[in-house]
C-alpha cells in the first residue's frame, strides 16, 4: 500500500521535478556559481510573491474561474501598506491588517459581483485589474515611495536558515492550500463545482458562497504577496507585479491545473512557480540576451505542459 | 478625485474634438489670433513617476500662464502601447490643437502620425525621447527636439562612480528596454565613462526599467560575478531593485550602486548612503521647455525650429538638500 502511494506520488510530481532537475543541471553546468546554497537561498527568497499569487489562482482556476486582477491587487494592497506608514504615521503592525483587508475586500467584490450577477469572472476581474491599478496610482500619486528598513521584517533572512519569513509564509500557503484542497469539504466542493456546477447545485448545495470565498481567498493571498513585495524592496512601487497574472496562470497550467476547471494541485502549481523562477534567474546568470530569454521561457512553458499531459495519459487520466 | 474629474473632462474633450472634425469650428481654431492657442501634451505612461512629474510641471506652468495658452495632457497606459499613442496624436489633430508636444513611446513608429499632424498645419515639438533622425530626413520633416542629453548625463553618473573605483575593477550594468533610444544613450554614456576610467564592464543586461525584474537580474549577475564592485542602473527603479539584490547577496555595505532620474524614492537611499549617485534631468521642466518652444513657434511661424538641449545634473548625497 505504502509502495503504491510512493509510486503514484512519483508519477504525480515526477514530470515537473524532472523538468526542474534538468533546468538546475543545465544552469549548474553553464555557470560558475549556480548550484550553491547561498545562490539557491537568494532565488528562493525572490519567490514569495509569485507563489502566493499562484496558490490563489489555482483555486480560482479549479472552480472554472479566472482572476486577472491579481497583479493590481498586489500593487493596491502594498500601496495601502505604504500609506499607513508614510501618511498616517503607523507602524508595520497597523499596516499589515489594512493591507490584507484591502486585498481581501477587492477579491470579495470580484467574487460577489461575478456570482450575484452571473457576469463572467474574466470581465469582472479585468475591470478590477484596471480599477485597482488606477486606485494604486491615485494612492501613490504614481510615484514609488521609499519606506526604509523598518518594513524589512518579512524579507530579512533568518540567520540560522538563510531563508526569509516571506518564503516560509509562502510555503505555508502552499501546504495549507493543498490540505484545504484535498482534505476538506470545501476543497472537494471546489473541484466538484469546476467539474460540473449543475450537479453540485442539484444535489442541494448552494455553490455561490464557495465561489465567492475562492475569489476572496485569491485577494487575501495577493495582499500577503503585496506585503512581501514591500518588504523585499522597502519601497511601494505603483507598477508592482504588472503582468503577474499571466505568470501565475502559466505556473498553474505547467502544474497541470485545467483552465476549464475541476482539476488542479497546489503543490504542482508551486513547482510550476519554481520552474519559472529558476528559469528567469538561471538565464540572467548565464547572460542570455533578452530575445533568447523570452524564447526559452516560452519553450519551457510549452514543454512542461506537454510533459504533464503525457504524465496524465500514463496514469490513465487519474489527475488528482 | 481631482484626477478622476480631469480624466472625465479629457475624455469629453477628445470626444467633442472628434465631433468637431467636420464642423466649421475647426477653421476658427486654426486662425488662433483672436483666441489663445491650445497645446496638446502627449506623454508616455503616466504611471511612470518620471512622466507624471513632467505632466505635473506642465500643468503648473499652464495654470501660471493661463492667459497665454490652454493645455490638454494625455498619456498612455503602458509604455509600449504605441498604437494608443498614435491614436492620441490623431485625436489631438481632430480636436483642433495648434501644437503637439510629444514624448514618443517609440523613436520611429510615431513619425508617420506626426507627419500627418505636421501636414495639417500643427506645430510638433519632440521631447524626452528623440525621434530617429534618419527617418525624419527620409520623411522630409523637421521636428525640433527639446530635451536632455542622456548620454552626457549617464557619463556624469559613470564618472562619479569611477572616482570611487580603481582601474581594472569590474562593474555590472542594468539597461532599460533596449529598443528605446534613452536606454541606448544611457548605456553608451555608462560605457564611455567606464572605458575612460579603465574599468571593465563584466556583464550588461536589460531589466526593462522595472524594479522586480532588476532585482532578479542583479541577483543573478552578482552571484555569477561576485568580484563586481558596482552596478550602474539606467533608471532609479532598477537601482532600487539592485539595492534589494545587493542586500540579499550580503553586499549591501561594499557594492556601489548608481541610478538615473532622481525620483523621490531614491533620494532617501542617497541620504542613507545606499546609493552613490543619480542624474536629474529636471523632469518637471522638460515638458515646459517643450511647450515654450511650441508657443514660440506659434507666435512666430517664420522662425526656424531649433533643437534645445536641457540640463542634466549629477545628484549625490552632498548635493541633496538635507
Amino acid at each position: 500500500m505504502k509502495r503504491k502511494t510512493f509510486l503514484s506520488g512519483l508519477l504525480e510530481y515526477g514530470g515537473l521535478v524532472l523538468v526542474l532537475v534538468l533546468l538546475v543541471s543545465v544552469f549548474s553546468l553553464a555557470t560558475d556559481h549556480f548550484l550553491q546554497w547561498q545562490r539557491l537561498q537568494i532565488i528562493a527568497n525572490q519567490m514569495p510573491v509569485p507563489i502566493m499569487v499562484a496558490v490563489g489562482m489555482t483555486f480560482v482556476l479549479i472552480i472554472g474561474g479566472i482572476d486577472l486582477s491579481v497583479g493590481s491587487l498586489v500593487a493596491l494592497s502594498s500601496a495601502m501598506f505604504g500609506l499607513v506608514i508614510t501618511n498616517w504615521g503607523g507602524n508595520v503592525w497597523m499596516a499589515v491588517p489594512l493591507c490584507i483587508l484591502v486585498g481581501t475586500l477587492c477579491g470579495l467584490i470580484n467574487g460577489t459581483i461575478s456570482v450575484a450577477f452571473r457576469i463572467p469572472a474574466f470581465i469582472v476581474t479585468l475591470g478590477m485589474l484596471e480599477l485597482a491599478r488606477g486606485a494604486t496610482k491615485v494612492a501613490t500619486d504614481s510615484r514609488s515611495i521609499y519606506l526604509g528598513k523598518t518594513v524589512e521584517g518579512l524579507d530579512a533572512p533568518l540567520p540560522w536558515l538563510g531563508l526569509s519569513p516571506a518564503i516560509l509564509l509562502a510555503l505555508a500557503t502552499v501546504i495549507i492550500g493543498q490540505l484545504v484542497l484535498t482534505r476538506t469539504v470545501f476543497g472537494r466542493y471546489c473541484i466538484a463545482i469546476g467539474t460540473n456546477e449543475e450537479t453540485v447545485r442539484m444535489s442541494g448545495v448552494s455553490t455561490k458562497p464557495y465561489r465567492i470565498a475562492v475569489f476572496a481567498g485569491s485577494g487575501f493571498l495577493c495582499a500577503l504577496a503585496g506585503w512581501a513585495y514591500v518588504a523585499k524592496h522597502q519601497t511601494v512601487d505603483p507598477n508592482a507585479a504588472t503582468g503577474i497574472e499571466l505568470a501565475a496562470i502559466a505556473a498553474c497550467v505547467i502544474g497541470g491545473t485545467s483552465l476549464m476547471g475541476g482539476r488542479g494541485n497546489v503543490v504542482c502549481t508551486f513547482i510550476g512557480v519554481v520552474i519559472i523562477s529558476v528559469l528567469q534567474s538561471g538565464l540572467a546568470q548565464m547572460g542570455v540576451p533578452d530575445a533568447g530569454k523570452q524564447m526559452i521561457t516560452g519553450l519551457v512553458i510549452i514543454v512542461a505542459a506537454l510533459i504533464d499531459v503525457i504524465r496524465i495519459r500514463l496514469t490513465g487520466g487519474k489527475t488528482q | 478625485m481631482k484626477k478622476l474629474i480631469v480624466g472625465l473632462l479629457l475624455t469629453l474633450v477628445s470626444i467633442g474634438g472628434c465631433g468637431e472634425n467636420a464642423s466649421p469650428d475647426n477653421s476658427a481654431n486654426n486662425n488662433g489670433s483672436d483666441q489663445k492657442p491650445k497645446v496638446a501634451l502627449i506623454m508616455k505612461s503616466l504611471a511612470n513617476e518620471f512622466f507624471s512629474t513632467m505632466a505635473n510641471g506642465a500643468e503648473q506652468h499652464q495654470s501660471e500662464n493661463a492667459a497665454q495658452y490652454d493645455l490638454i495632457v494625455n498619456g498612455i497606459k503602458d509604455e509600449r502601447d504605441l498604437s494608443r499613442q498614435v491614436a492620441l496624436v490623431e485625436e489631438m489633430v481632430s480636436a483642433g490643437v495648434q501644437a503637439i508636444v510629444i514624448a514618443p513611446a517609440d523613436s520611429k513608429a510615431l513619425v508617420p502620425a506626426l507627419r500627418r499632424a505636421s501636414e495639417a498645419g500643427i506645430i510638433v515639438v519632440n521631447i524626452d525621447n528623440r525621434l530617429d533622425r534618419n527617418i525624419l530626413a527620409q520623411e522630409n520633416l523637421t521636428i525640433p527636439f527639446v530635451g536632455p542629453d542622456n548620454k552626457a548625463g549617464a557619463q556624469k553618473v559613470g564618472k562619479a562612480l569611477a572616482e570611487k573605483l580603481k582601474k581594472g575593477d569590474g562593474v555590472l550594468i542594468l539597461e532599460g528596454i533596449r529598443t528605446s533610444f534613452n536606454a541606448q544613450q544611457r548605456r553608451e554614456g555608462f560605457q564611455q565613462a567606464m572605458d575612460q576610467a579603465g574599468i571593465t564592464i563584466i556583464d550588461s543586461q536589460s531589466a526593462d526599467w522595472e524594479m522586480s525584474t532588476a532585482n532578479t537580474i542583479a541577483a543573478a549577475m552578482l552571484s555569477e560575478h561576485p568580484d563586481a564592485k558596482a552596478i550602474l542602473a539606467a533608471n532609479d527603479s532598477m537601482a532600487l531593485g539592485a539595492l534589494s539584490a545587493a542586500k540579499s547577496a550580503g553586499r549591501e555595505k561594499d557594492l556601489l550602486i548608481v541610478g538615473f532620474d532622481n525620483i523621490s524614492a531614491i533620494q532617501q537611499a542617497l541620504n542613507d548612503g545606499r546609493v552613490l549617485a543619480t542624474a536629474d534631468q529636471h523632469g518637471d521642466q522638460l515638458a515646459v521647455f517643450g511647450i515654450e518652444a511650441a508657443l514660440k513657434l506659434i507666435a512666430d511661424p517664420e522662425s526656424t525650429a531649433e533643437d534645445v538641449e536641457t540640463p542634466v545634473d549629477l545628484i549625490t548625497a552632498e548635493s541633496l538638500p538635507q
